[in-house]
């Protein structure tokens, strides 16, 4: 729940002086810094389903775009504080207030969608939206999420993309991007919903965008419409020919959606 | 079996046209200046791009003809490089040393490889290009206009396999805001003309900063407008929007 703070505090003008190196010329200024802050959170298969999106996002829109990787992911470790979306939510409101940012944007895909949605449940003053893109978490009555787990890379491919010949070719003999199940798992466990989840949402109280691709065949779009319709006021845009990673499959689709409900 | 056709634009308008084992790179731009930014980041430094068989280079605007940038990245000086006159003299001057000179319709061949120029429409001499080999066709649009005689491509070259086009219909405010590159509408009646098995658009990420934008040129950066567009004027054609670096091919 928002609760007011002195205003200014969150993002305050702060005065710096540097000295420069070649002539020790120093220089005092305030610095205050407006540029948007988006908060880019990667789904199971990493942040490398992001990246692509995260550089068209921070130069069309001439933003600050961070993307962590969670931890536990890409071989980082996870530390034991760390149980659950709720406890991970929590780090990154953390790392929020850590860099003094206001009025973010968050962007979730898959899990990352789960992670943007208990965001913006305990967001305090630093979220002002989120945008939950093929998010997963929720259960829907006779619209179960696809269990990848077992399921080979090409499989997956198959139920993630509109078009699998526009999945991410793997460079050089490697395996392609494939989700991080144990990571996943060690967040979302095994189930990777939580029974507690659809209730909740109805308790957010900022600005949500619901995102979803109208080939998804992981979380399908009924199950889309079902995140939108258990949020307050929450938008729903379906984007035709694209599957669970819309970021991935049509990244200037995506982006468009955003920015033409920014012009709406 | 058909020769594999694969696009990868490294940024802008500069693209990797790979056909079978031929690497054709496209107005090359890799640089950036305080007022030229390519908006989106390079998927390629010369260096990384390996081995390229040709050149070819539209007009000589620094946005896609930045030969100091590839002989800087060691690219070879005795690569292939194609282009008109314009180009071509500047080219020889840099020191470039296997220069192939082509106006509209006039064409050269280098191994397999048969470039071909056609017309094109910008601020300054400019032409487009047909580029062939292993019976794959593609025809790059450079960032020009749209001009009549390009709607003659598929009876002169048969059947397109990918058209490569600008959509941001670029103006240059101190020229009395003259329109010097084809909008998304344009692009879409011509590539509804060209009939492509795919087309990807290209020259819409690039802006002049913020300043720039307002005082010097006026473009759309948004290429939906092209997909939508082509959706309507011919809705069985397939547009791919890409990221630079992603590699797509072509059936």
């Amino acid at each position: 729940m928002n609760s007011p703070v002195p205003a200014g505090s969150l993002r305050p003008t702060r005065t710096e002086t540097r000295t420069l190196p070649l002539d020790s010329v120093e220089i005092t200024f305030q610095d205050r810094d407006r540029t948007r802050p988006f908060l880019l959170l990667h789904g199971g298969g990493g942040v490398a389903t992001m990246a692509g999106f995260a550089d068209l996002l921070a130069e069309r829109t001439h933003s600050r775009v961070l993307l962590p990787t969670h931890p536990g992911f890409g071989g980082t470790p996870r530390p034991a504080s760390l149980r659950g979306v709720t406890d991970l939510a929590r780090a990154y409101v953390g790392l929020l207030d850590d860099l003094e940012l206001t009025d973010v944007t968050v962007i979730g895909n898959s899990f990352g969608g789960w992670l943007a949605a208990e965001i913006a449940l305990q967001a305090g003053q630093r979220v002002s939206g989120a945008v939950i893109v093929d998010g997963v978490g929720i259960e829907v009555d006779g619209h179960p999420m696809t269990d990848v787990r077992g399921k080979s890379v090409a499989e997956i491919q198959t139920y993630s993309f509109h078009d699998p010949s526009r999945a991410p070719q793997p460079q050089g003999g490697t395996p392609g991007p494939s989700p991080d199940v144990q990571a996943l798992i060690g967040y979302a466990g095994p189930a990777m919903t939580d029974l507690t989840l659809l209730d909740r949402l109805g308790k957010i109280d900022i600005p949500v965008h619901v995102v979803w691709g109208e080939s998804d065949r992981i979380v399908d779009p009924d199950y889309g419409r079902a995140y939108a319709a258990a949020i307050p006021g929450a938008a729903f845009t379906l984007l035709p020919r694209t599957g669970h990673l819309p970021q991935a499959e049509t990244p200037e689709e995506l982006l468009g959606a955003l920015l033409d409900l920014d012009r709406r | 079996m058909r020769t594999p056709l694969t696009v990868t634009r490294i940024g802008h308008a500069c693209q990797l046209i790979e056909i079978g084992g031929l690497r054709v790179l496209t107005d090359p731009w890799f640089t950036q200046t305080a007022t030229y930014y390519q908006g989106e980041p390079l998927a390629a430094t010369v260096a990384g791009l390996g081995r390229v068989d040709a050149v070819v280079v539209s007009h000589e605007h620094y946005d896609h003809c930045d030969l100091d940038a590839l002989l800087a990245g060691g690219l070879a000086p005795d690569t292939p490089l194609i282009g008109p006159g314009t180009v071509t003299s500047l080219a020889h001057a840099k020191g470039f040393r296997n220069l192939r000179t082509v106006e509209a319709w006039e064409a050269t061949a280098v191994g397999d490889l048969t470039v071909t120029a056609a017309p094109g429409q910008h601020g300054v001499h400019e032409v487009t290009f047909v580029i062939q080999a292993g019976g794959r066709t593609v025809f790059f649009g450079g960032d020009s206009l749209r001009v009549p005689e390009l709607d003659t491509v598929p009876e002169r070259f048969g059947h397109v396999d990918l058209a490569i086009l600008p959509t941001n219909g670029l103006c240059v405010r101190p020229l009395g805001h003259r329109q010097v590159v084809m909008d998304a509408e344009d692009a879409a009646g011509l590539t509804a003309v060209l009939r492509p098995t795919l087309a990807v658009p290209h020259h819409y990420a690039f802006h002049s900063g913020r300043l720039g934008d307002r005082m010097i040129t006026d473009g759309d950066r948004d290429p939906r407008r092209y997909a939508d567009a082509v959706t309507r004027l011919a809705p069985d054609l397939d547009v791919r929007l890409v990221l630079p670096g992603i590699a797509v091919e072509v059936a």
